[in-house]
This record gives structure tokens, sequence and C-alpha cells, in this order.
């Protein structure tokens, strides 16, 4: 069954740590099992989804009122630096392996919103209504988040291949 | 044709559109190379994300756990027992195949009844059967390409008449706009070793494509869902049929009724 891996995939981009994604993905299994959230419509993807995206909601929100641990946004600042102050390595092998992780890092960089359509939409090939019902909004609206997503995620990416242009000698 | 806009063409590529609005923006990017280019900076965002970004999957530590807590839960939940009368039959197909291809790998001790049950609640959906299979594959081939119709008509005395020329078979054809299943038209797919008749019919922004040829070669499978897709196969008159759509069971059924009604009425 593919959905454990679309459920994590999602849930690390949620998440963005491994231990989170982990905590998040197991969370949503019991409660998915437990039956606490029914199953709606006919996709148990976008159940399970859905599921996933509720637990990291109240885990967020239960993060907010009782620490005071780092919010993931400013996990992500310091991974990104981290990820680009990192030199270049021997070219070939490792030059695929970068753009990937720069791809990541737009990626991380975009508002939550615009990175959760973008997984469900591309990664996971979910259709708009299925996109709906996992967050949550109307139909009209996931087609204008998306296409706001993209617009965003091209220009950033754009962005970032000139930064790295220049940046090379 | 004036320009679509964005979002009429991001949904035309996410193939969202009915296959009539695709016939007409594919026709008018032909000439439009403003909105072709919109449509081809949409791939290249889909092929960079499908190709480049990290794939994360499930660690085998994260397997492990998951199937202990699992483990560690009551047996046989209520709201599984009770909620969906699908359940039961399934319950031993599940078993057999067990938890752990669900989970991916594992050794399977332990896990008893429980995880049979998750695992059933998962995998009710049959994802196996190879008519249903076709039968999806050919509506989204269809929906994909600009082959979505051979005859375009609202009138089954054109759409009737054409498929004695392009198919084996003569199935029902009416249009039920009345009803709000507009007959839009049909076109020919080879399907179970023989030249296949689909009627294609609109139903407010969902195209149904009913598939039908002679019966008798496969069992078909009774209603099946496959990847937010609904399949309703019936038979009548030597024929076999399915329609397929991503309308909800309700209006999927509708139409199936009015094309039984139809057929029981011709029957002498």
């Amino acid at each position: 069954m593919p959905h454990l891996d679309a459920a994590y995939r999602f849930a690390r981009w949620l998440a963005r740590t491994a231990e989170d994604a982990d905590d998040l993905v197991q969370d949503a299994i019991l409660r998915a099992y437990r039956g606490f959230d029914g199953l709606r419509g006919s996709n148990v993807k976008a159940w399970l989804l859905t599921i996933v995206r509720n637990c990291h909601a109240t885990s967020i929100r239960q993060r907010l009122r009782v620490s005071t641990t780092p919010l993931p946004d400013e996990d992500e600042a310091q991974d990104g630096y981290a990820l680009v102050a990192e030199g270049p390595g021997p070219e070939g092998a490792t030059l695929q392996a970068d753009e990937r992780r720069s791809l990541d890092l737009v990626m991380q960089s975009l508002p939550h919103e615009y990175r959760e359509i973008l997984i469900l939409r591309e990664i996971e090939d979910m259709d708009y209504r299925q996109i709906a019902q996992v967050t949550g909004v109307p139909m009209g609206t996931v087609m204008s988040r998306l296409a706001r997503a993209r617009a965003a995620l091209k220009k950033l990416w754009l962005q970032q291949h000139e930064d790295s242009a220049r940046a090379a000698p | 044709m004036q320009h679509p806009d964005r979002l009429h063409l991001q949904a035309y590529f996410d193939g969202e559109v009915d296959a009539v609005a695709a016939a007409g923006i594919e026709q008018h990017m032909q000439q439009c190379g403003q909105c072709r280019s919109v449509v081809q900076d949409f791939d290249s965002t889909r092929t960079a994300l499908r190709e480049r970004l990290s794939d994360y999957r499930a660690s085998d530590t994260l397997r492990a756990k998951l199937s202990g807590a699992l483990d560690r839960e009551p047996r046989s939940p209520s709201t599984f027992a009770s909620g969906n009368p699908t359940l039961a039959g399934d319950t031993a197909r599940a078993r057999w195949l067990g938890w752990q291809f669900w989970i991916g790998g594992l050794t399977g001790g332990g896990l008893g009844a429980a995880a049979a049950a998750l695992f059933a609640f998962m995998i009710w959906i049959p994802r196996s059967d190879p008519v249903a299979g076709d039968l999806l594959s050919a509506h989204m081939r269809s929906l994909m390409s600009a082959h979505s119709i051979d005859v375009l008509s609202t009138d089954r005395h054109t759409v009737k008449p054409w498929f004695a020329g392009h198919a084996d078979v003569s199935p029902e054809v009416a249009d039920f706009e009345a009803q709000g299943y507009k007959l839009i038209g049909g076109r020919a797919d080879y399907l179970e070793h023989q030249r296949a008749a689909v009627t294609v019919y609109q139903h407010g922004a969902h195209t149904v494509d009913v598939f039908s040829w002679a019966a008798g070669a496969r069992a078909l499978p009774k209603d099946v869902t496959l990847d937010g897709y609904h399949l309703a196969c019936w038979t009548a008159r030597d024929l076999d049929y399915c329609a397929v759509s991503d309308t909800g069971w309700d209006e999927l059924h509708g139409l199936e009724r009015l094309l039984q009604d139809l057929s029981a009425r011709d029957t002498p």
C-alpha cells in the first residue's frame, strides 16, 4: 500500500524534521485506526492525509501553548543557512544532489499553504476535489491558491538559479 | 476564441475540464503561443517537483514503531466492525494478504485481527481488478489526450449509427439532458479484444464514459473506486456496460438506472 509513504511524505513537508514527521504519522495512523475520524468520501489516501494535516495543526497549537521551543519556521531558517553555507562538493554526482537540495530549499521557503498544495497536486497527484477535502477549503480557493503557489515556486526557483549563476565564477 | 484565463488553462493542464472544453483549449493553443507557454510553465514546475524534489519515505524504524503501536491497540474497534459493511467480506482476504503488506515487509508475528481490520479498511477499494484497471486507464487516456470523442453529437441518431461502423457492438444510446446527463458524443476503444463503444455524457462539470462490449469475456467487477474514480458496471441484453467518472455514486447510478430502463423497455 502506498498510503503510508504518502502520509509520511506529506507529514515530512508539513513538519519539516524527520522526527516530527515520524510522530505525526504515528499520531495520524492511530487516529485513523481508532476511527476518530470516520472515512468521508471514497478516497482513502485523501482521508488519511486529511488526518495527517489535522494532527499537524493540533500539534502546532499545543506547541504554541505549552512550550517555547523554536517554531518550525525558525528551524527552517537555520537548516537553510546550514545547507547554503556548505561548500560545493566535487562535480558530477553531487551536482544532482545540489539541485535537489536547492529545490527543497525553495519549497521550504514557500508559505505553508503553497507548499502543502503543491505536494498534494504535483507529488500526490490529487484532483481539486480531493485537495479541497484535505485542506478544508472550497474548490475555487484550491484553484486560485494552486495558481499562486505555482507562480511563487517558479519565481523563487528562477531567482535561485540567477543567484547561483552569479555566485559561480 | 478568446484567451482562456489562467485558472482555466490550469484546470485544463490538471485534467479538470471536460473533453469538450479541453478540445477547445487545445485548438486555441495551436494558434496561441502565449497560452502554450503558460501551460509549458505549469509543466516545467511539475516536472521539476516530480524529478528533483527529495523523496521522503517512512523509515523501517517508523514502520516497526507503527506495527508495535497498532498491536497494542484494543482489537476490533467498534467503528471498524460496524461502520462499514464492506469490511466484513474483506476481512478474510485481508487476513490472507496480511497486515505486513501494508506496513511493508515486516514480519507479521503477533499482528492479529486488529491489524487485519485496519488493513481491510485501507484496501477495501479493490485495486487489483484487471477489468476495472483497463477501463480506468481507457477513461484517463481519453481525458488526457485530444482523443476523447470521435463523433461529437448530442443526437442519438448520429451517435448510434456511428458505432455501427466503428465498434463491434451497438449499445443503448440516448440523450438524458432533462435528467442532467447530456449526450456529447461517442468514440471507439479497444477493450476485451474487441472494438468497444464508448458513449460520452456530460454531467455538470464531469465527463462520464459509458463503455460497452460484448458480455462474457471476463467477470465484471461490482461497483469499484479506483484513484478517486467510480466505476459502475452492469450487464444488459448481452452487453457489458461500465460507467466511469469522477462524479459521486448517486450521479453515476442515476445514469446506470436510465440506461438499464432503456434496455428493459427495448427488450421484446
